[in-house]
């Protein structure tokens, strides 16, 4: 809770902040309020609390999703210091709402009442609304904006109304009251609750960017400025995941037979449509869109398994992804700046020779994303496997997951090729502010750390 | 406790870190400290193998030597019981030549790459990196540390071909990643089956309160256990799930009702599970031998990667394959390893005749190397395949002897690269006339591949054959008429590198005209007698006095064997019943 009422103050003194002339505090001001926050949060380990008649409670499923959303946010916006630069006019704007769509992705991890998860998405999503079309002077942002917005309005009026159809069958919005309502009818109240489920299961799989409700991804990435790409595929995408779960685990764990299908489903098809589309790319950028894609399908791999390990597979899974994205997005913003926009593979030629710093840190979360061992992003895989496998009768999800997983090297290994075996079109090398280079090596080293010694985190839950 | 095995397995990786920090103009500096670090391996590696007792054999909990154990990541899944991963390694006779034989080829490779002149910090440590993730590969006795190091052996590998290589480095990379990537996947697929089904006995005994935390080994606690466990008498939360590949070898290990237990009686694709299993992890490391038809890689890899990458790669990754076969598959799916003898001895046999065929049709001589090596690491499968006591002992000998030959060979090859910057067979004549040590060495590397005796590969050839003859008797695995379909490869290896021999090496000295103004052709300079000689040495030693390894290996070969054989037979009933019932 305190780290809702501190984020909306800072958010408010963020914009106060921006009358003033120098736009340089405004960065250090939002780390220090982000890291301010991350702290606040970690009191209430331990300590679960329900707020405003149950309908919030932060317990330490809300604050392991908060801490990793927070620090997530922490760890990308270091890499908005060219905006600075350029003078952005808007600047406090944009960390004000990075910081106020984030008490959204909280409420969506901490949620005991199904208003309170709508409102939280309304509060992510219009935040993002206006971050993707922050660059008004590109066509492309301004398409990207239109396009999320009226996606993800059709979409939030779907989930609305399964909101409201699974009221209509059970007479409560909070998620104890349903979980009881659908205990006693076997999990299936009526055709009404069955509507209503699975127009939620559709909601929220249009925010995580799932197949086959993802067409608006690759076009919304790739016109968004890549620092709010970066968080939309970040913290949006956990704080989804972690409300699904949520969601399935508090409310409808006994109709697990009535979504199980769906979601299945939808896991298969993310993965192979993710994986694929991402092959045929050409523009790294839209290969992080459909990569992100092909995320969220392990992700809700972890989710359909719904046992006692999924929570502690998604946090880690989510926090592995996480760090190899904003490394991922954090390098293509450096290249495509310095590369007069292009944000294609050939801008990363030769850049294991123009910035090998760069290029390690790219490589590094390549092989963390494609799941190579000794990096984080192997055992969140084998930690979502093993919970998958527990049920025997899944095993041929694993099977899939692991040949995608196989197409996934593929294309995560194009843009290594590019950087180490292709010869720059241009000597000149890429700069990088020193706290930025610091930051990537930060990351970097974290993410080898958790690949070595992946307890730190994966049995906090 | 003993550190040697985990000595082994960091020294290159100490060296790597020392490389590291040198500054990259110091390119002798470097050189020297890989040379140094390899040395220091295969001298503990050397030291390993005499203090090795060949008379003990390993099986189960109990045997392997010089055994390190810690645990490494573990945590509770409350009613799931806990999650393992243990840093095991230990040593017995399948793998102590492997290590022996990483030992000696590491410090060949350095020898050989002493010419290399780009980006000289980057290859070392590369260089380094993969020969710890190979030794750890050979050493580990935990499947999921195997698997770890299996997968991290691509990479290094990866960089090494796709930077060093030549002008289709970059296809013959990613061409050799992605297909060595989806066998390991399908490892990791099974790996994950595994895990879910096998329980570590004594970790669970302690669960249980039979034995105190920290205990050892208590024979009655864990043969109480494993007969709990089979009566379904352990409830889920004390399991303690493992990947010890010892543990997985044991079916009283296996959990009643689990995926891959031997009376769960799934099926899938009209298949038992455990059969399934068996080929998933069969395909994967088949990619690895590399076994027909998943070999397409191999040729490509070889051709493009400077010459001590390729030894490396014939001399030591592709025992990678044959080991994990030896090691973890046989030993862990004996049902479906008998079941399935024909299909891995007929892929074996196909490896042989196709891949010797493809080396007589070659024009490149490195290619001709390439495909000679699919063809003998064809009779790794078939004397893997007919589960004879000296069919198995022949195919760990064939995968040794096939190191020490097929280095030289690749070496050899390169020292022709070097002079004239092509390779090609038909471009070189009479080459004995100009350089008579060269041909020399050429000749005992062809002879001692081909098979002639008093050289290493006479020996596993031999043996492999005798397996493969005796099998219809013996283990009931094997059609005669495959084993002696096979003895046609001896004799298309021998036309081939005699061809080759003749084509290139004698008559009168004519190079072909466009090379004459690149190339120097000299004779051999101390470098290359210094990574030449010992291997000749070695193919003779082995050939000569086979019982040098023979002494190590057939005790737990041949337990090994046996068991397998036994457990093979038994559980095959017991799959095939549960399945009709």
């Amino acid at each position: 809770m305190t780290s809702i009422i501190l984020l909306s103050i800072f958010g408010i003194i963020n914009l106060f902040v921006g009358f003033m002339k120098s736009k340089r505090i405004l960065l250090p001001l939002s780390l220090l309020f982000l890291a301010v926050v991350f702290g606040a949060n970690l009191f209430s380990w331990n300590e679960a609390q329900s707020y405003f008649n149950h309908m919030l409670t932060i317990d330490n499923y809300a604050v392991a999703f908060t801490g990793i959303m927070v620090l997530a946010t922490l760890l990308l916006l270091p890499f908005s210091q060219h905006y600075i630069e350029e003078a952005n006019e808007n600047l406090a704007e944009f960390y004000s709402l990075l910081l106020f769509s984030l008490v959204g992705a909280i409420m969506m991890v901490s949620y005991e009442n199904m208003l309170m998860l709508f409102i939280g998405i309304e509060i992510l999503s219009i935040a993002m609304y206006v971050l993707a079309g922050s660059d008004k002077r590109r066509l492309r942002s301004n398409e990207a904006a239109l396009k999320y917005f009226l996606m993800g309005a059709f979409f939030t009026g779907v989930l609305l109304f399964g909101i409201v159809l699974i009221y209509g069958a059970t007479g409560s919005f909070y998620l104890t009251d349903i979980a009881a309502t659908a205990a006693v009818n076997d999990g299936t109240v009526n055709a009404m609750f069955t509507l209503g489920l699975l127009l939620l299961v559709i909601g929220i799989s249009f925010k995580i960017s799932a197949a086959p409700f993802h067409f608006w991804a690759p076009d919304v990435y790739e016109g968004t400025p890549t620092l709010f790409t970066s968080y939309m595929s970040t913290v949006v995408k956990i704080a989804g995941v972690a409300a699904f779960y949520k969601l399935m685990a508090a409310a409808f764990a006994a109709s697990y037979a009535a979504w199980f299908p769906t979601l299945i489903a939808i896991t298969v098809l993310t993965l192979v449509v993710g994986n694929i589309g991402a092959v045929v790319q050409t523009n790294f950028k839209r290969m992080l869109a459909y990569s992100s894609v092909s995320h969220a399908g392990y992700l809700l791999m972890a989710l359909v398994a719904f046992n006692e390990r999924s929570d502690a597979s998604i946090l880690f899974y989510s926090l592995s992804y996480a760090l190899a994205t904003i490394v991922a997005f954090a390098v293509l913003q450096y290249v495509s700046e310095q590369r007069n926009g292009d944000e294609t593979y050939a801008a990363f030629n030769g850049l294991g020779k123009t910035n090998p710093l760069l290029a390690f840190a790219m490589t590094v979360a390549m092989c963390s994303l494609s799941g190579i061992p000794l990096t984080a992003g192997f055992f969140g895989k084998l930690f979502v496997f093993t919970a998958v496998v527990q049920d025997a009768r899944l095993m041929w999800l694993v099977v899939v997951a692991v040949l995608m997983a196989a197409v996934g090297i593929y294309y995560y290994f194009k843009v290594v090729i590019a950087m180490y075996m292709q010869p720059a079109a241009d000597a000149a090398k890429i700069r990088i502010g020193s706290f930025a280079s610091f930051m990537l090596i930060f990351i970097t080293v974290f993410t080898i750390l958790l690949g070595i010694a992946p307890a730190l985190v994966s049995d906090l839950l | 406790m003993n550190f040697i095995l985990s000595s082994l397995i960091f020294t290159p990786l100490l060296a790597a870190l020392v490389v590291l920090l040198l500054p990259v103009r110091r390119q002798k500096a470097i050189k020297a400290v890989t040379l140094l670090g390899t040395l220091v391996q295969m001298v503990l590696a050397i030291l390993l193998y005499f203090r090795f007792d060949g008379s003990a054999f390993a099986n189960g909990q109990q045997g392997y030597q010089f055994v390190e154990k810690l645990h490494w990541i573990g945590f509770s899944l409350g009613t799931l019981g806990r999650f393992q991963i243990d840093y095991f390694v230990g040593v017995d006779g399948i793998s102590i030549s492997m290590v022996l034989l990483t030992g000696i080829i590491g410090v060949i490779g350095v020898i050989s790459s002493w010419t290399i002149t780009k980006n000289v910090k980057g290859y070392f440590l590369l260089y380094l990196l993969l020969l710890t993730s190979v030794t750890g590969c050979f050493l580990a006795l935990d499947f999921f540390l195997f698997y770890l190091f299996f997968e991290f052996m691509l990479l290094p590998m990866y960089f090494l071909i796709g930077l060093w290589g030549g002008p289709k480095r970059e296809y013959a990379a990613i061409k050799f990643f992605i297909y060595t990537l989806v066998g390991s996947l399908f490892i990791l697929i099974v790996m994950i089956g595994l895990y879910t089904s096998v329980i570590d006995p004594q970790a669970t005994a302690v669960q249980l309160g039979l034995i105190g935390a920290g205990g050892t080994a208590a024979p009655n606690a864990i043969l109480q256990v494993q007969q709990m466990l089979q009566q379904n008498m352990v409830s889920s939360a004390d399991m303690v799930r493992t990947f010890s590949i010892p543990a997985m070898m044991e079916p009283a290990n296996f959990i009643p009702g689990s995926l891959l237990h031997v009376l769960s009686g799934v099926e899938l694709w009209y298949l038992p599970i455990r059969f399934i299993a068996f080929l998933l992890l069969f395909a994967g490391f088949a990619i690895k031998v590399p076994s027909v038809p998943v070999h397409t890689w191999l040729p490509d890899a070889h051709v493009e990667a400077p010459t001590p990458v390729s030894v490396l790669l014939a001399a030591i990754l592709l025992k990678v394959g044959g080991y994990g076969l030896i090691r973890i598959v046989y030993p862990i799916f004996p049902d479906a390893g008998a079941y399935f003898s024909i299909l891995v001895g007929g892929l074996g046999v196909l490896s042989i005749i196709y891949g010797a065929l493809n080396a007589l049709a070659m024009n490149d001589l490195k290619k001709l190397v390439a495909y000679s090596s699919v063809s003998h690491m064809g009779f790794v499968l078939l004397g893997l395949a007919s589960l004879t006591t000296e069919g198995v002992n022949g195919a760990v000998y064939m995968m040794f002897s096939h190191g020490i030959i097929s280095a030289m060979l690749f070496l050899v090859v390169g020292v022709i690269y070097d002079r004239a910057h092509d390779r090609a067979i038909q471009n070189f004549r009479g080459l004995a006339k100009v350089m008579p040590a060269y041909t020399t060495f050429v000749i005992i590397a062809f002879f001692a591949s081909l098979g002639l005796p008093g050289f290493s590969g006479f020996i596993s050839e031999l043996l492999v054959l005798l397996g493969g003859f005796s099998a219809p008797e013996a283990t009931g695995m094997l059609p005669r008429w495959l084993t002696v379909v096979a003895v046609f490869g001896l004799l298309l290896s021998a036309a081939y590198y005699l061809w080759a021999l003749q084509r290139m090496f004698f008559g009168k000295y004519w190079i072909f005209p466009e090379l004459r103004a690149k190339a120097t052709i000299t004779d051999l300079n101390f470098r290359e007698y210094l990574m030449l000689a010992p291997l000749a040495v070695l193919a003779l030693l082995f050939g000569i006095l086979p019982n040098l390894l023979l002494d190590k290996i057939s005790v737990a070969v041949t337990g090994m064997t046996q068991l397998t054989l036994q457990n093979g037979q038994e559980q095959l009933e017991l799959v095939l019943s549960s399945l009709i019932r």
